[in-house]
């Protein structure tokens, strides 16, 4: 970290050093393009500021004008930003216009990277600038989106830097994947992940680990502006894909006229901050455990070019060393793009490699398996304190090896922390390659041809070594080795016709016709000695090393599929006042039995403005109102219909039991889903403030459920079937204004809304004879726990069942004294045996509300997060308060008050009441917490530097950053915006996952 | 016309990215999976589903599923062994508080892995390879009779009929369709005697008919036996078809019916890497009061109490004093361990003692080629001894004064108990055949070890040996302490798959479905 800094300033000041100046008329040119995807930009207004001297440009974005040095150019065009350049030395200046949102004319990228006026859309989208993601950095780069797009949910990794994030829009719908589709530059981004964790217990194959995903490997530096696509009328056209919605990437490109250099640097320091409350010494055992964290992330980007050939060049680095000791990450990322513009600009060509490299050593684990956040907590000592067992391990002269210590017998869940973090660490080796052509022909001013490929790679790697003296559960005598390998691909290629014939002057028609092919490869390689196979030597890990019988695991998978698709779409306009959009499209999916593997799916949709319609008076000047139905069909995984054996390592043979297929005599039909939306947008004042209001509903069927059947049915106990109904719907909203904008002082505000109510319709369709009448779902197995989540019908997903205590009519608990401590359950909801219905993961309602304040050179931003509704489970405290006597609560003196079941009112301490209805199966109906919660997530106090019009850097701006600073309310001892998971199980619980951090830090950005 | 539009897309995106249309159908099948052409190989399509269905009767591994399907039910029943940790803080199987999660183990493990497997080698295999068919019904009433003897009416003639998915039969038919399957497989071998078609895939005979034949007339015996009080016609004619059989039963240890897999017996971890089973009280105090050579190669000495073994008693709660599970299993993890000899890979279904023990009783029953019951009594200790590698049969069964011993825990005192039975050893002639039954079945238990499912059955058919009741019993009244546990309730697997099927077969069953309630062949009556 040292190192960087210092390097940095030793560059500042030789780039000081230099400066130039100078002062002529002449005669200038260049080329105006769109940065949006570098296209030439006709009839854009090229004006000397203060004076009558102007230009327009011509069909090839090209101008030329006589100008004084030190001239203010201005150029502006309707939906973009004006930008203005003050007149240098150069002869050429070419300029990239930005979309400006605001305007109401404004561009948007759409599906396909197809760019649509804004005003014309039939459904909802929304943008996000790049500085929005750049200006206070996450190691995950979408993680900067919580609060600031309505209807889009983010949940963070609770796995530390480079870890997942779970984004979900419009709510969950889908028993398998609800993450939506990135797309960047128009191509579908491979974004496999590398496994969750679905159990509160553990993983005992290496812990509740996160297993990444490709988001974590993108440098924030390289996004220049970010479209979200909320539903499917958005997303249609790229199937079922692009199901759970489209979050658009563009990136940046090379401009032509000279060459700039952009670097930034991110320094924060992270601590741990939110987490329950425990009694003195263990407080004291906790802050000695955490290390401060420090972040840093660095970027470099050069661009430039001349008006046929321009190039973009980007490198990042992250250092992040965790608040969990050991815990670091190292990543690089590199970004090459080329583009040109050929044959009078007819042909234009994009090339793309994009690859990054991250090592993530001990990354964190939650549940209790591998977790030394088990022993930092449970630990109890009236002698000694926790960091006595730094020494981790002691001579044993029987094996004469070092053996692990600990101040108890270790059991399968709770090890010496720095055992565990010396002893049984893992490295995380994760890579990811994108490469990408685009080739767009013009042949004439209403046809273009588009053929676009790519190659994207992703690789995880993982592995564990566990030494021989780890708990006996986890590992044989020897110890353990773990090594997996996940590699995905994915080769994607579409052609596309653009065609814009010109009708009349009343009907404008705009369509696209194309076909696209989408290969998936995945191999996978798990190779584990296994807690009973072994390893021949104690403390070798390698291959060579494994015990050669069938409870080692040494496994090879491969899975391929293909889809092949063409599509079209049609927006036909009139005046200007209404559109008309259709989409059609047809997949063939080799993952549905030949019969079934063809499925179509169109949407319409329907836009009027308002304010071209009717008279609405001066004060508004936009509105419109949109509505939009569409449907998308799914082809799920490569698994479905599989038909053949696994072998097993070792001479184990061939599996016992059958692959899992479709039920006996049916066939497996395409996940549907359909949906509706409906959504009006008004601006007044000019633009000075509006907002946007939508509806929708959408219903998911037809999914595909692996269910337990008969015995007597011929299988292996279980099979898939077609079914269920799950339907969400919801409101959504953004109110923006502009309340104070003059010279000096610029204040604008974005308030975002949205709501989601989500209900299982239909579970299991129970007429199939010898299929289980299912009552739940399970989407967290309680297993041997009592925290569950289960879809059942009426219910919702992310519903929380947790085991309760029964209480009497003054809600006093029951608890029999007799014999011991004996808390009666309560046990109404037969459904899920066992356990109620104690809340639901999801919000009712998120609100995120963003500001910006200009005033001089002084910038301040800050995001107020708001998630209302919804509730967590701290299993944190039950598993703490069932394994010690550590919570500030069982210390602190107090009383419970209970009744008896004949109901004779008595006391009991609350260490005794605690640490009854404690433990990871105890009530966890206690451990109950509203995850209402309003933070200040984002804050950024910045200074842009004065530069004189000749000093070689063009803008200097340091900031003062921090992220998720404090909550101004919060009632759960964790933070409930992170997660164990990042799939759809493990939502709404915490069991010792990592603490969330709160960082403060510092932002440089050099531009020259 | 989908085929043109998707030649048309295939041709239109071929240049950019040059994948091949190849048909899509394929592209799903894992190749690192054996597919049904690269199985037939060899003849494995068949050949390879044996070895799960070998390994699943009694199975291998995971250990946890056999301590769920065997261990922690029949094994601590049949009173041989018990496990030191109270589970769910004492309110588990062994203390009647049944817990139905465990015990779908028993029944979907057989489904599972053996049913299945049969089914997919019998249709390959019924009219082309008989021989292979014989051997895969013989092994399919070897697991299947362990099922239906736990819970009575099972799923047996409809297996894999989509028409009547579900549907029970009664113990009765059952045991019919076993006989029917032993006739089959007996006269399909008897065919073609010599044939070698299965020793590639055989893990118990190395592909001798004989053998298996052998086997099969010993499990016919075995099941004869079994409804010898429900229904003395059947069983007497069943009995005297497996006497006669021209190859006979098992006669010597060679004949004896393991299943030789290279995976580590499930007892081994179940036993060694998890401290969760020892011995079992009543084990100790017959064997310790027979001073009985065999329990040296059956347990090894307690760690705690050296020079003795020690047993632990059945069904024992959350003792008071005890803060939790694992403080009380601290206690009794240092009693009595398996000893190595029955933890090898190999896992005995059933020996050539049992069969001498049968013969024994089939003579006291007056079936004809049963031969004399002393010395088919005395063979069976004798063949037992040698199994085990034990000295001193003939001191032993001369002994006419030793009995069982009382049983001391020294952790807990209040569960200390008298033996429950005086018999001895020694035959003797003049006994009435009920005392002579004690001592067969007493024998016979003590031979059969560690298969606790066969010796849970014969306890409740007989009532021998007399074990210890268990010390908590919270069946909440539908399991008599003394008269012990007589079945496992049917499996939440199946009342969510098939409530009908249960439905009925519950009234097969004739009473309610308990841990209490007889299965057919369990008449409660007396033995003679």
């Amino acid at each position: 970290m040292k190192q960087n800094l210092r390097t940095l300033f030793l560059f500042s000041f030789l780039l000081l050093a230099v400066q130039f100046s100078f002062a002529q008329e002449k005669e200038i040119s260049g080329i105006v393009t769109s940065q949006l995807d570098g296209s030439p930009i006709p009839g854009v207004n090229v004006l000397v500021k203060g004076t009558a001297n102007g230009t327009l440009t011509d069909s090839g974005g090209n101008y030329s004008l006589t100008v004084n040095v030190g001239d203010v150019l201005s150029f502006s065009y309707l939906g973009m930003k004006t930008l203005e350049i003050t007149v240098q030395d150069s002869n050429v200046i070419n300029v990239q216009l930005e979309e400006d949102s605001q305007q109401l004319d404004a561009v948007i990228v759409t599906a396909l990277g197809i760019k649509k006026s804004r005003k014309s859309l039939t459904y909802a989208a929304q943008d996000v600038d790049a500085e929005e993601l750049s200006r206070i950095k996450q190691t995950n780069p979408v993680n900067s989106l919580s609060g600031k797009v309505s209807g889009l949910s983010i949940t963070r990794s609770a796995s530390g830097a480079g870890g997942s994030v779970k984004v979900v829009l419009r709510g969950n719908s889908s028993l398998g994947n609800n993450q939506p589709l990135y797309v960047i530059d128009g191509i579908p981004l491979l974004n496999p992940s590398g496994g969750q964790p679905s159990d509160t217990f553990g993983d005992i194959n290496g812990g509740n680990r996160d297993g990444g995903d490709a988001l974590s490997l993108l440098n924030p530096d390289d996004i220049e502006s970010l479209t979200v696509l909320k539903g499917a009328s958005a997303s249609a056209l790229y199937g079922s894909a692009g199901l759970n919605g489209v979050i658009l990437i563009t990136t940046k490109r090379g401009r032509s006229g000279g060459f700039k250099v952009d670097f930034s640097t991110n320094l924060t320091v992270d601590t741990a901050a939110y987490f329950m409350d425990f009694n003195g010494e263990t407080e004291a055992n906790i802050d000695d455990f955490y290390d401060s964290g420090l972040t840093n992330i660095n970027s470099l980007t050069i661009s430039g070019g001349n008006e046929t050939a321009q190039t973009y060049f980007s490198y990042g680095n992250t250092n992040v060393t965790g608040i969990l000791p050991t815990n670091t990450l190292t990543q690089h990322t590199f970004n090459v793009r080329e583009t040109a513009q050929l044959f009078n600009d007819k042909l234009s060509i994009s090339a793309n490699i994009l690859a990054s490299t991250q090592k993530i050593k001990n990354r964190p684990v939650s549940g209790l398996y591998f977790n030394p956040l088990v022993g930092v907590y449970g630990f109890q000592s009236d002698t000694e304190s926790l960091s006595d067992y730094r020494d981790f391990e002691a001579y044993d002269s029987a094996r004469n090896i070092q053996a692990q210590r600990w101040f108890r017998a270790t059991s399968d869940i709770e090890q010496n922390p720095y055992w565990i973090l010396n002893r049984n660490a893992s490295e995380d080796n994760n890579k990811k390659l994108v490469t990408s052509l685009n080739l767009k022909y013009q042949f004439n001013d209403w046809l273009s041809l588009q053929a676009r490929g790519t190659y994207d790679k992703s690789i995880l790697d993982f592995e564990k070594k566990i030494y021989a003296t780890t708990e006996a559960t986890l590992a044989p005598e020897n110890g353990r080795y773990i090594n997996t390998n996940q590699d995905f691909t994915q080769v994607f290629g579409d052609v596309i016709a653009t065609l814009t014939p010109q009708i009349n002057d009343d009907f404008t028609l705009s369509a696209i016709v194309g076909a696209s092919t989408t290969r998936n490869r995945t191999e996978l390689f798990t190779a584990d000695s296994g807690t009973n196979g072994g390893l021949q030597f104690a403390n070798v890990f390698s291959f060579q090393n494994f015990e050669g019988n069938p409870q080692v695991t040494f496994v090879q998978n491969s899975y391929r599929t293909q889809v092949y698709s063409l599509f079209s779409s049609a927006t036909i306009g009139y005046k200007d006042q209404v559109y008309f959009d259709v989409t059609a499209r047809n997949d063939w999916s080799s993952t549905l039995p030949k019969e079934n593997n063809s499925f179509f799916y169109p949407s319409f949709g329907v836009t009027g403005i308002l304010s071209e319609l009717f008279d609405l008076g001066d004060g508004v000047s936009f509105a419109k109102i949109r509505t939009s139905y569409a449907e998308v069909g799914n082809g799920f995984g490569p698994d479905l219909i599989a038909r053949n054996r696994s072998i097993i390592f070792g001479g184990g043979g061939i599996s016992p039991t059958e692959p899992i297929n479709p039920f006996p005599g049916t066939l497996p039909e395409p996940e549907r889903q359909r949906s509706f939306e409906i959504g009006t947008e008004w601006r007044f004042n000019n633009g000075k403030y509006g907002f946007e209001l939508g509806y929708y509903r959408t219903s998911t069927i037809n999914q595909y459920f692996t269910v337990n059947v008969a015995a007597g049915a011929g299988t292996s106990g279980q099979a898939n079937i077609n079914s269920g109904d799950i339907l969400n719907k919801g409101f959504e909203a953004t109110v923006f204004a502009n309340p104070i904008e003059n010279d000096n002082f610029k204040w604008r505000t974005t308030v975002n809304f949205a709501s989601n109510k989500n209900e299982i319709l239909k579970l299991i369709d129970s007429s199939i004879e010898g299929v289980e009448t299912l009552a739940n779902f399970p989407i967290s197995d309680p297993g041997v726990n009592t925290f569950g989540s289960f879809l059942v019908e009426g219910g919702a997903f992310g519903d929380i069942y947790a085991q309760v205590v029964a209480r009497d009519e003054n809600g006093l608990p029951i608890v029999d004294t007799t014999d011991g401590i004996a808390i009666q359950q309560q046990d109404n909801d037969d459904r899920v045996p066992a356990l109620e219905k104690v809340g639901n993961a999801n919000p009712d309602f998120t609100l995120g509300w963003n500001n910006s304040f200009t005033y001089k050179n002084f910038t301040l931003d800050f995001l107020i997060d708001g998630k209302f509704g919804g509730e967590t489970v701290s299993m944190t405290e039950a598993i703490v308060e069932g394994l010690s006597n550590n919570s500030a609560r069982e210390t602190n003196n107090g009383t419970v008050n209970i009744v008896s079941p004949d109901g004779v009112p008595s006391t009991l301490t609350a260490q005794e009441y605690y640490s009854a209805v404690g433990g990871r199966n105890g009530f966890t109906g206690e451990y109950v917490y509203s995850a209402t919660n309003v933070r200040l997530a984002e804050f950024a106090l910045g200074y842009n530097f004065n530069l004189s019009d000749d000093s070689f850097f063009s803008s200097i701006k340091a900031s003062l950053v921090g992220n998720n600073l404090f909550f101004f309310y919060k009632d759960a001892p964790h933070d409930p915006n992170i997660s164990l998971s990042t799939g759809n199980a493990l939502q709404g619980v915490d069991v010792l996952g990592l603490p969330s951090t709160r960082s403060l830090g510092l932002n440089i950005n050099l531009t020259f | 016309m989908k085929n043109i539009s998707k030649l048309l897309a295939c041709f239109f995106v071929l240049g950019i990215v040059g994948n091949s249309c190849s048909d899509l159908e394929d592209i799903n099948d894992n190749p690192r999976d054996i597919t049904q052409e690269q199985l037939e190989v060899d003849f494995q399509q068949v050949g390879s589903k044996y070895k799960p269905i070998f390994e699943s009767i009694y199975q291998y591994t995971p250990a946890w599923s056999y301590q769920l399907q065997q261990n922690l039910n029949a094994d601590v029943y049949s009173g041989y062994m018990t496990n030191p940790r109270p589970f769910v803080a004492g309110a588990n199987n062994t203390t009647y508080n049944l817990v139905s999660g465990w015990n779908d183990f028993i029944w979907s493990v057989p489904y599972n892995n053996v049913m299945n497997n049969v089914k997919t080698i019998s249709d390959l295999t019924e009219n082309d390879f008989p021989t292979l068919y014989a051997t895969a019904l013989i092994l399919k009433v070897e697991a299947m009779h362990r099922v239906s003897d736990v819970f009575g009416p099972i799923i047996y003639t409809s297996f894999g009929d989509l028409e009547n998915v579900g549907e029970y039969d009664s113990q009765q038919e059952a045991y019919d369709a076993f006989f029917t399957d032993l006739d089959i497989a007996v006269e399909n071998l008897m065919a073609d005697i010599d044939s070698e078609r299965f020793t590639a895939f055989d893990l118990s005979y190395g592909g001798n008919y004989r053998q298996w034949v052998k086997a099969a007339n010993s499990l016919r015996l075995r099941l004869a036996i079994r409804i010898s009080k429900v229904d003395p016609v059947k069983a007497k004619l069943e009995g005297e078809k497996a006497l006669a059989q021209p190859l006979g039963l098992m006669v010597t240890n060679d004949d004896s019916f393991f299943v030789n897999s290279s995976l580590s017996h499930p007892l081994a971890t179940i036993d060694n890497s998890w401290g969760d089973i020892r011995m079992n009280a009543s084990m100790e105090s017959i064997l310790t009061g027979y001073n009985d050579a065999r329990i040296s190669s059956y347990f090894d000495e307690s760690i705690d109490y050296a020079g003795e073994h020690k047993g632990i008693r059945n069904g024992l709660p959350l003792l008071p004093g005890y803060e939790d599970e694992l403080a009380q299993k601290a206690d009794y993890i240092g009693f009595s361990t398996l000893n190595e000899s029955v933890k090898t890979p190999s896992v005995q279904l059933m020996t050539a003692a049992e069969v001498y023990f049968l013969k024994a009783e089939a003579a006291l029953r007056g079936w004809t080629g049963a031969g004399d019951a002393q010395s088919n009594y005395e063979q069976g200790i004798i063949t037992s001894f040698d199994q085990r590698g034990a000295s001193g049969a003939a001191t032993y069964i001369a002994d006419n004064t030793s009995t069982p011993a009382d049983y001391v825990d020294p952790v807990t005192p209040s569960n200390n108990i008298a033996a429950l039975s005086n018999v001895t050893v020694a035959w003797n002639a003049g006994d009435t055949n009920e005392v002579k039954l004690e001592k067969i079945i007493t024998q016979k238990w003590i031979a059969m070890f560690p298969e606790g499912q066969e010796a849970w059955s014969e306890f409740r058919r007989t009532g021998y040996p007399r074990i210890f009741p268990v010390v908590s019993n919270q069946s909440a009244g539908a399991i008599d302490t003394d008269i012990q546990i007589r079945r496992i309730p049917f499996v939440d697997s199946e009342l969510s798959t098939n409530a009908t099927g249960v439905a009925n077969a519950v009234s097969l069953l004739g009473g309610p479905d308990n841990g209490g309630t007889r299965v057919w062949w369990d008449t409660g009556g007396p033995n003679f």
